[in-house]
C-alpha cells in the first residue's frame, strides 16, 4: 500500500488520533467518529446520500449487502471500514467505486478500482482491513470477549481518497455489528478434570454433535472458532494447552500431554448435551499434531479429523507428547531481511523426528487437510503429501480429502477476518516475528472457501 | 430417540434482524417425508406468552424452507415465510385482548423457534423439541442514537441515524390512546431518516396542567428537528396514524410554519372542525359519542363517529390546499375509522382542487386499523382507552389477520419507498402510482 510522506503535523495528529482511539473500544461509537479524523460536514442544505448495510448485525461468517443510494451519476467515491480491536488498534479499508446511471453503488455486484482490493468483493471491507497508519508492528486480530460484537463503521466519502488522507468529506455512514455468537449460544467456562477451556453449547435442547476444537503454539485459550462452531448448532470445546495462567507449569512450554486431549475428548464425550457418537476434532498449526494423536490412540474414536496447515510430529514432544522448549532447537529457523522469523522447515517431514510420527493409517474416521500454499510457519504441503501417502498405501484414500490454496498463508481461520502476513511472537529477551505467509486476497478467498467446506464436512460427518 | 432426528438442523438468517426484515427458517436433516412442527415462541414485556406455529412435511431431502414450503395448517397455512411471527397469537388461556407492543426499543424481542416431532397443536410445553434456536428482533439498528427532548415543553424523543448527515426529518404521531410511542421512529431512523416520536395527548405539560397542547405544539416539535445540525432543514415529512392523521393534515394545510416535503397518514380521516385546536376537535369525536355501536362479543365500534362524511366544508381539512405528496394508506375492513370513506372524500376533494397529482391511496381488503411495521401480530380487538374516557374498553379494529399482515408487510415497503423519493431523491412532488 502506498504510504505517502507525511509532514511532522500530520504524525502528531495521527498519534493524538490513535491516543483518543485506544480510550474508546468496541461499541463506543463517538470513539469511531473522532478517528474518522479531519472530516469536512455538508451543509444542512441538502441531505446526505444513503448508505446500508444488511443484515447489520451478523455473525462473522455471514455476507454483508452494503450499498450506497441517491449520490450522482458517474460519481467517484470511497468506502471505508473503521473498527478497533480489543486492543485498542484502529483497523481500517477502504475501496474506491464509481456511482453508475442509477446513481448508486452496490458492493455485492460493482468493482473496486483502488484501495485496500479491488475487483468484485462484497466483502473486502472485512478481510481487507490492516491496522491504520502509524499503529504498532506486528498486530493480528483476534477477539478474545465473543460474547460482545466487533463494532464496525462503514463510511461513505466524497471522491477516491484514503482514511490516512487529511481533507476527506464524510458522505453518510452506517454501523455494523459483527457477532461470533449466535443469540441463544451458551458459553461455558470449564475449569475441571484438570482442563481449561470453554465449551459452547447451540440453543435447544440437543444432544449436539460435537467438536475439540484445537489452536497452535501462540496458546492461550481462543474461543473465536467454537463460538461460531455453536451458532452453527454444533456444541464445540475449545482447549488452552499453553501460555495460560491456569494451565500447570510455565507458560511458555506445553505442560501437559496426550492425558490432557483425551480428558478433553472425554469430557465431551460425557457431556449430557453431547451426542457421544458425533464429535470431531479440529486443529490448526501445532493443534494437528494432538489431533492426529487422539485419532490414533487405541479408545478414541473421532468421527472425523480437520487439520489445518499442521504437522504429523513434532521435535518437541517426548514419550508423553508434552513438550520441550520450542526456542530450545532453533537449526531449522530460517530469517528474512527484516529479522522475522519462518519456522517452516522446522516441520519438513525429513526434519521431524521419526519416533513423533503417528501412524495415520491407523486412523479410522474420515480427514480433511487443508493447506495454505504459502505458509512460512509449517510445511503444509509436503505433511499433506506424508498424510495422504500413508492413508492411500492403507487403502484408505476415500477417507482422505485436500484443499490447497494457492497464496494463503498459515492461519487459515473463519472468513472475512484479515489475514496477518506475520505478527509478533514474543517480546523477550528481544522482540521476534513470526511469518505466517499468505495475500489477503487469495487468503481471504482461502478462508472463506474453506469454512465452506469446513462446516459441510462437519454436516456430512457429524450430523448424517 | 430415533437417532436420525436427533440430527435435525433448524437455522433461521440473519438470527439478528430488524423488525421489518425477512428471515429464512430452515430445517435440515430430518427424515424425508416425515411430520414436523415449526413453533415460534415469545415472552413480551408485560409477561404475556405468544406463540405461532406451521405443520410440515419434510421433503425428499429432508429438508423444509419455510420460505418455499407451504404450511398445511397452524397458525398461518400456505408459503408464508414471515408467517411465525405475524402470525404470533396469545397462548391458550391468556387474558382476552392482549395486543403486542415494544416500549423499551433499546433491547431486542426475542423470539425461540423449534421444531417438534409429528404435527402438534397443543400442549407445546410439555414436549422436547428436536431442535431450537433464538431470533433477535431489533426496532433499532446499531449506531442509531435515541435522544429523549423535553425543549419547548415537549414529550418527544428523537432518533436519528448513523452517520453524519444531514439527514430527512420526520414527525411521528400515534393516535387517540396517547403515551409516546418509539418503535415506529425508531425503526425509521434505522432506514435513514431522523424520526422524532411525539407524545402530543399525555404529554408531561398536559398531565401537569390538564390543558390539551395547542398548534405551537407541533410547531415546536418542528422547529426543533428543523433546526437540528443533523437533520436537512429543507426535507421533513411527517407520518400520523389514526388521530394522528388528523393533526398530520392539519398541520400539512394550516400550519405557517411547518412545511412538509411529505405525508403519510395511515387508517385516518381529514374530519375535523378546521380550526378547531387539538381539544375542539378531540370534543368534536367525543359529541358524536352516542354513534358508537357494539358487535355481538360486545367490541367497541367507533367508526360511525365521523359518518357521514360531511358536505360542509368547515368540518373538513381542505386537501385541496396541501402542497406536499400525500400518501393515504387505509385498510377497509377498518371499525375504528372510516379511513376508506373519507381516502374516498379526499380523492373527490383534491380532483376538484386539481391537486390530486400529489394524491397516493393504498386500500386494503380485509386490513384493519391498526397498520403498523410488518411481522408483528394482528389485534382484531383489544383492551384500549382513550385520554377522553376514563374506563378500558375492549375495542374492535377490524381486519382477517392473513390480509391484515400481507397489508402491513406492502404498505410498510411503500411508505419506505414514498419516504425515500420524496425526501431523498429530490424529485419534484408527483404522485406514485407506481407504488
Amino acid at each position: 500500500m502506498f504510504r505517502a510522506h507525511m509532514s511532522v503535523t500530520r504524525i502528531w495528529q495521527l498519534i493524538e488520533k490513535r491516543m483518543m482511539s485506544c480510550i474508546s473500544v468496541h461499541g463506543k461509537l463517538p470513539g469511531l467518529q473522532r478517528a474518522v479524523g479531519e472530516v469536512r460536514r455538508k451543509s444542512s442544505f441538502r441531505q446526505s446520500p444513503l448508505l446500508t448495510a444488511t443484515p447489520v448485525r451478523a455473525l462473522i461468517d455471514e455476507q454483508i449487502s452494503i450499498k450506497g443510494r441517491f449520490l450522482s451519476q458517474n460519481y467517484p467515491v470511497t468506502v471505508c471500514a473503521q473498527m478497533h480491536s480489543e486492543e485498542g488498534d484502529l483497523w481500517e479499508a477502504f475501496a474506491h467505486y464509481t456511482t453508475n446511471a442509477s446513481s448508486s453503488i452496490n458492493l455485492t455486484s460493482d468493482h473496486s478500482v483502488g484501495g485496500s482490493y479491488v475487483g468484485c468483493e462484497p466483502m473486502g471491507l472485512f478481510w481487507a482491513l490492516e491496522p491504520a497508519l502509524g499503529s504498532r508492528e506486528g498486530l493480528r486480530l483476534r477477539k478474545r470477549n465473543v460474547e460482545t460484537p466487533y463494532m464496525v463503521n462503514i463510511s461513505l466519502l466524497e471522491g477516491h481518497t484514503s482514511p490516512s488522507e487529511g481533507q476527506r468529506t464524510e458522505l453518510a455512514a452506517v454501523t455494523t455489528e459483527r457477532w461470533y455468537m449466535a443469540p441463544g449460544v451458551r458459553r461455558i467456562e470449564i475449569r475441571q478434570n484438570n482442563i481449561v477451556g470453554t465449551l459452547f453449547l447451540p440453543p435447544g435442547p440437543g444432544p449436539f454433535p460435537a467438536m475439540l476444537d484445537l489452536w497452535g503454539m501462540v496458546g492461550g485459550l481462543l474461543e473465536y472458532r467454537s463460538a461460531l462452531f455453536a451458532s452453527r448448532g454444533f456444541a464445540s470445546l475449545s482447549v488452552a494447552y499453553m501460555g495460560h495462567k491456569d494451565l500447570p507449569g510455565p507458560q511458555h512450554i506445553m505442560s501437559v500431554g496426550d492425558s490432557y486431549f483425551k480428558s478433553a475428548f472425554q469430557l465431551l464425550q460425557d457431556h449430557c448435551q453431547v451426542d457421544a457418537d458425533r464429535i470431531g476434532v479440529i486443529g490448526l498449526s501445532y493443534g494437528v499434531v494432538p489431533t492426529l494423536r487422539i485419532a490414533t490412540t487405541i479408545g478414541f474414536k473421532p468421527s472425523c479429523l480437520i487439520c489445518i496447515n499442521g504437522a504429523v510430529g513434532s521435535p518437541l514432544l517426548d514419550e508423553d507428547g508434552k513438550s520441550k522448549m520450542f526456542e530450545s532447537d532453533q537449526k531449522h529457523w530460517e530469517f528474512d531481511d527484516r529479522g522475522y522469523v519462518s519456522f517452516r522447515n522446522v516441520s519438513l517431514p525429513d526434519n521431524l523426528p521419526p519416533e513423533s510420527k503417528r501412524k495415520v493409517e491407523n486412523i479410522t474416521c474420515p480427514l480433511m487437510y487443508i493447506v495454505g500454499e504459502d505458509d512460512l510457519c509449517t510445511a503444509s504441503t509436503e505433511n499433506a503429501d506424508v498424510i495422504e501417502e500413508a492413508l492411500r498405501s492403507a487403502g484408505k484414500s476415500h477417507q482422505f480429502t485436500r484443499l490447497s490454496y494457492p497464496g494463503a498463508g498459515h492461519l487459515i481461520e473463519p472468513p472475512y477476518t484479515p489475514c496477518s502476513r506475520a505478527s509478533l511472537w514474543k517480546t523477550k529477551p528481544e522482540k521476534l516475528f513470526t511469518l505466517w505467509g499468505g495475500h489477503p486476497a487469495p487468503h481471504a478467498a482461502a478462508q472463506e472457501d474453506a469454512w465452506k467446506r469446513i462446516l459441510e464436512f462437519m454436516e456430512t460427518h457429524l450430523r448424517r | 430417540m430415533d437417532r436420525k432426528q436427533c440430527c435435525v438442523k433448524l437455522s433461521v438468517q440473519p438470527s439478528r434482524g430488524l423488525m421489518d426484515e425477512k428471515f429464512i427458517v430452515l430445517v435440515q436433516n430430518a427424515l424425508p417425508g416425515s411430520q414436523l412442527t415449526i413453533r415460534a415462541l415469545h415472552q413480551c414485556e408485560d409477561g404475556h406468552s405468544w406463540e405461532a406455529f406451521g405443520h410440515y412435511t419434510a421433503d425428499t431431502t429432508g429438508t423444509i424452507d419455510v420460505s418455499e414450503d407451504p404450511s398445511i395448517r397452524g397458525t398461518y397455512s400456505g408459503v408464508e415465510q414471515m408467517g411465525l411471527l405475524w402470525s404470533l397469537r396469545p397462548i391458550p388461556g391468556s387474558k382476552p385482548g392482549l395486543r403486542m407492543r415494544k416500549k423499551n426499543i433499546q433491547t431486542p424481542m426475542e423470539v425461540t423457534i423449534s421444531v417438534y416431532q409429528g404435527h402438534q397443536t397443543e400442549g407445546f410445553a410439555d414436549l422436547v423439541p428436536l431442535s431450537g434456536v433464538v431470533v433477535e428482533r431489533w426496532y433499532m439498528a446499531p449506531g442509531v442514537r435515541r435522544i429523549p427532548v423535553t425543549e419547548g415543553g415537549l414529550t418527544a424523543t428523537l432518533f436519528l441515524p448513523s452517520g453524519p448527515g444531514p439527514f430527512p426529518g420526520l414527525l411521528d404521531l400515534w393516535g387517540g390512546g396517547g403515551q409516546l410511542v418509539e418503535y415506529r421512529a425508531a425503526l425509521l431512523a434505522s432506514h435513514g431518516f431522523a424520526s422524532m416520536a411525539i407524545d402530543y395527548l399525555t404529554s408531561k405539560f398536559t398531565m401537569e396542567t390538564g390543558k390539551m397542547v395547542d398548534n405551537q405544539y407541533f410547531e415546536t416539535a418542528y422547529r426543533v428537528l428543523q433546526q437540528h445540525p443533523q437533520v436537512c432543514g429543507s426535507k421533513i415529512a411527517m407520518i400520523g396514524l389514526s388521530f394522528g392523521t388528523s393533526m398530520t393534515l392539519k398541520m400539512a394545510i394550516y400550519s405557517e410554519v411547518i412545511k412538509l416535503s411529505a405525508a403519510v397518514c395511515i387508517s385516518g380521516s381529514h374530519v375535523q372542525p378546521v380550526e378547531g385546536s387539538v381539544e375542539e376537535i378531540m370534543g368534536f369525536f367525543q359529541k358524536n359519542a352516542g354513534k358508537t355501536r357494539f358487535n355481538e362479543k360486545n367490541e367497541a365500534i367507533w367508526r360511525d363517529l365521523l359518518l357521514p362524511i360531511p358536505t360542509d366544508p368547515s368540518l373538513k381539512a381542505d386537501v385541496g390546499r396541501l402542497q406536499c405528496p400525500l400518501l393515504l394508506v387505509v385498510g377497509e375492513d377498518d371499525q375504528n375509522w372510516p379511513a376508506q370513506e373519507s381516502a374516498l372524500d379526499i380523492k373527490e376533494m383534491m380532483a376538484r382542487a386539481g391537486n390530486s397529482h400529489l394524491l397516493t391511496v393504498l386500500s386494503y381488503p380485509n386490513a384493519g386499523h391498526l397498520i403498523e411495521p410488518p411481522y408483528t401480530p394482528h389485534a382484531r380487538s383489544s383492551t384500549f382507552k382513550t385520554v377522553e374516557i376514563q374506563e378500558k374498553v375492549m375495542c374492535l379494529w377490524g381486519g382477517q389477520t392473513v390480509e391484515h399482515s400481507r397489508a402491513q408487510e406492502d404498505a410498510w415497503k411503500k411508505i419506505l419507498v414514498f419516504l425515500r423519493e420524496n425526501l431523498y431523491g429530490g424529485r419534484n412532488p408527483t404522485s406514485f402510482s407506481h407504488l
